[in-house]
């Protein structure tokens, strides 16, 4: 989709792009001369743009290319933290120099299109766990390159009230007969089991979706054998997912009653308030509970789905992943950027402090209470994408999911899925 | 409404262009001047992105890189998704239901706010106020009223069956829908409804008053038959505004419960979002051959009113 090369004969409409942005550059040559001019004659420094946006951790970031920058005198890093859209900076052909940025469906589409640098030869990617290597390839992969490095690992399970636990005599389930008895046990005693907040419907594709799909199957195995077959053909979403999606629904009537009309927030403020057992939200959610009580004592645990506790995984994802445009203005000095970063004082260090996990082998991940419950799974490979995360936004899943927690049709929904998968297929947007 | 205005050479100033150019053409050419900056602007800005987007429909572009031709493919595929065809359903319903309760609300007040009443002055300027607020600051505020402020009033009446959020009911979420729409966009029906029966003479219901009409014969005699063009233009008018609903859905329901409320226009928008570009681009003009069509049906309605927009 994005690749690059020689128009193919007669003006085409890239070209014409071409020429447009020909003539941008020729306008704005004036400008970054008079703009270099300040520096100081010919001293040679290259500038890099270094895309890294994720809002939460700007000042990090900025921190991170300020150190950079005081450490050697080759390249300067720019950060750039602007939160605009990336598709059109490769279309102009002007793409980040070197980029920090949330590896998904949509990034993959840059490593499938053969746009970024192989960076396998760093022997810093020789330092990663293969376990988060191949998150990578799960959704695209050109010629077995490595193009894009885990750099922060996240992880999202069912967020618990340790003290609502302990008072009523509740263990962490480890299977879902376990976790339905938990649930019958804090509905007798007044406690809602499980807030949901469906009227935002992300927090339902992220959580109950992903977590019920991921313990109860084998997410990553049935999407290799669903990209890889035709339209109509492979394993269908209603007959690998029907038991744990259906299982998942069932839990409806231990959320709590008012569930279609909740939002994020009132998630946070209900979970805060420590009126919830479980919250099935991302370790993003844990910062914003603590605004309403700090103190309060959380952890997480991996939903089971099944009878058989080893089934039980953990969704992780990609938050964060380095990766050099081929367009990128210096190549090598953004390995070079890439390479320290990589280092795992400096990689380690940031995902101690983020609630995250590193991807660099053994390191240890976050101590963080609220969160290590997760760790054993990181460390035993019991991990996933979300299955959400691999259907194209085209498909409204997260309203699907929404309309099915509301009517309680779990099938039909599975049905529409896959009606909706296999004419996608056949318009051959999917790859 | 007059927007038509056709060129009326009897107003021309009377700083008249050069006798060598009046021999040529009646029309002052400055008419033609002043048409040049929004034509084109018009072209620039709606003609040629909605050519750039049919010719779009007929390919694979998904918004960026290279793209081929695939025909008609695309509207094939269109007219067999249940979930385009569900958007079109629900679009067209909640239009026609709106329209019909922002005239006949718009109508009403107006008949009310045209009345001898006190504060007259105060009380049009009120009811003019939702049409000045942005939609989707009135979508989140309705939003709030609907999921929490309204369930807590039932709820305390000890009326549990109203107790949960009108939004959150696949059934019924299109009539908070309608009714947040219906509640911005009566106004403007409102303004003109009152411009309609200002324009009807006072002597009219005197007369009729004197030959001992009730206040409802002459409202269903007089009123009604002198406002019908106003009707016409207020519907027409309506329609297509409701046909494009976006905004306050996406702050209401952002198109759910499920899919229920999936207005065509957010069907669409999906489109830029997704890399679904060329697919959505059908939709789009498909959806504008239909707002075309529908728009004439009611054009020939308004020319057998002797009315004009």
């Amino acid at each position: 989709m994005l690749v690059d090369g020689p128009p193919r004969g007669g003006i085409s409409r890239r070209s014409l792009l071409k020429i447009a942005g020909l003539g941008a550059a020729a306008g704005a040559l004036p400008l970054s001369l008079s703009g270099c001019a300040g520096a100081g004659g010919s001293s040679g420094t290259t500038s890099l743009r270094w895309l890294a946006n994720k809002p939460e951790v700007l000042a990090a970031f900025d921190e991170l290319a300020a150190q950079y920058n005081a450490s050697q005198s080759a390249v300067t890093i720019a950060h750039d933290g602007t939160q605009a859209s990336i598709v059109p900076q490769f279309v102009r052909g002007a793409p980040p120099d070197v980029a920090c940025y949330n590896y998904n469906l949509e990034t993959s589409n840059y490593v499938r299109g053969g746009v970024l640098e192989d960076l396998a030869p760093l022997p810093e990617a020789k330092t990663i766990n293969p376990a988060y290597q191949d998150l990578v390839t799960q959704y695209a992969d050109f010629e077995g390159q490595t193009s894009v490095l885990p750099w922060s690992v996240t992880a999202a399970g069912v967020i618990y009230n340790v003290e609502l636990f302990a008072d009523n005599g509740v263990e962490v389930p480890t299977t879902y007969a376990e976790l339905t008895a938990a649930c019958q046990k804090f509905q007798a005693a007044g406690v809602t089991p499980i807030y949901t907040t469906a009227a935002a419907t992300w927090s339902l594709l992220q959580g109950i979706w992903d977590y019920a799909t991921g313990s109860g199957a084998d997410v990553p195995a049935f999407f290799e054998e669903k990209l890889a077959a035709d339209a109509g053909q492979g394993p269908t979403f209603l007959e690998t997912f029907s038991k744990p999606w259906s299982d998942a629904i069932a839990l409806r009537t231990y959320f709590n009653p008012d569930f279609p009309s909740r939002q994020y927030a009132d998630g946070n403020l209900a979970m805060g308030q420590g009126k919830v057992a479980m919250y099935l939200q991302g370790p993003w959610a844990l910062g914003e509970i603590a605004k309403t009580d700090p103190d309060l004592e959380l952890g997480t645990f991996s939903l089971p789905m099944t009878e058989d506790p080893d089934d039980r995984a953990v969704r992780v994802n990609l938050d964060l992943a380095l990766w050099v445009p081929t367009a990128s203005r210096s190549v090598g000095d953004a390995k070079a950027f890439v390479q320290w970063l990589m280092q795992p004082d400096i990689c380690n260090g940031y995902n101690q402090q983020n609630l995250a996990f590193s991807p660099i082998q053994g390191a240890t991940g976050t101590t963080d209470p609220r969160t290590a419950g997760l760790a054993p799974y990181l460390e035993a490979g019991a991990i996933y994408q979300g299955a959400g995360t691999f259907v194209p936004n085209t498909i409204p899943l997260a309203n699907y999911i929404q309309g099915a927690l509301v009517d309680g049709d779990a099938e039909g929904m599975l049905r529409t899925l896959d009606a909706d998968w296999d004419r996608l297929a056949k318009r051959s947007a999917l790859s | 409404m007059s927007a038509d205005a056709p060129v009326r050479t009897g107003t021309t100033p009377p700083a008249a262009p050069p006798p060598t150019r009046r021999s040529k053409s009646r029309v002052d050419t400055a008419f033609y001047v002043m048409l040049l900056p929004a034509l084109a602007l018009f072209t620039v800005l709606i003609v040629g992105p909605a050519l750039a987007g049919m010719f779009f429909s007929v390919t694979n572009y998904v918004g960026y890189g290279e793209y081929s031709f695939i025909g008609l493919n695309n509207f094939l595929v269109l007219f067999t998704d249940p979930r385009i065809l569900t958007s079109y359903g629900f679009t067209i319903g909640f239009s026609i239901v709106t329209v019909l309760l922002v005239n006949a609300l718009g109508l009403l007040l107006a008949v009310g706010l045209n009345a001898k009443i006190r504060f007259k002055t105060a009380l049009r300027g009120v009811f003019f106020v939702p049409m000045v607020v942005s939609g989707i600051v009135i979508a989140y505020v309705f939003n709030y009223i609907f999921s929490n402020s309204l369930p807590a009033v039932f709820t305390s009446l000890g009326i549990d069956a109203w107790g949960t959020s009108i939004l959150a009911n696949p059934s019924w979420a299109w009539v908070g829908v309608v009714i947040v729409t219906a509640w911005q966009a009566i106004p403007s029906a409102l303004i003109i409804y009152l411009a309609g029966l200002l324009a009807i003479p006072e002597e009219v219901y005197e007369a009729s008053s004197l030959d001992g009409a009730s206040p409802w014969r002459q409202f269903t005699a007089i009123t009604l038959p002198l406002v019908a063009g106003y009707v016409v233009i207020n519907t027409v008018l309506g329609f297509k505004n409701f046909l494009n609903a976006y905004d306050i859905i996406v702050g209401l329901t952002d198109g759910g419960p499920g899919t229920s409320t999936y207005s065509v226009a957010m069907t669409i928008f999906t489109g830029f979002q997704t890399g679904d570009y060329a697919y959505q681009m059908a939709n789009a003009v498909v959806f504008f051959v239909i707002t075309v069509l529908i728009s004439l049906a009611q054009l020939r309605l308004i020319n057998g009113r002797g009315v004009s927009l």
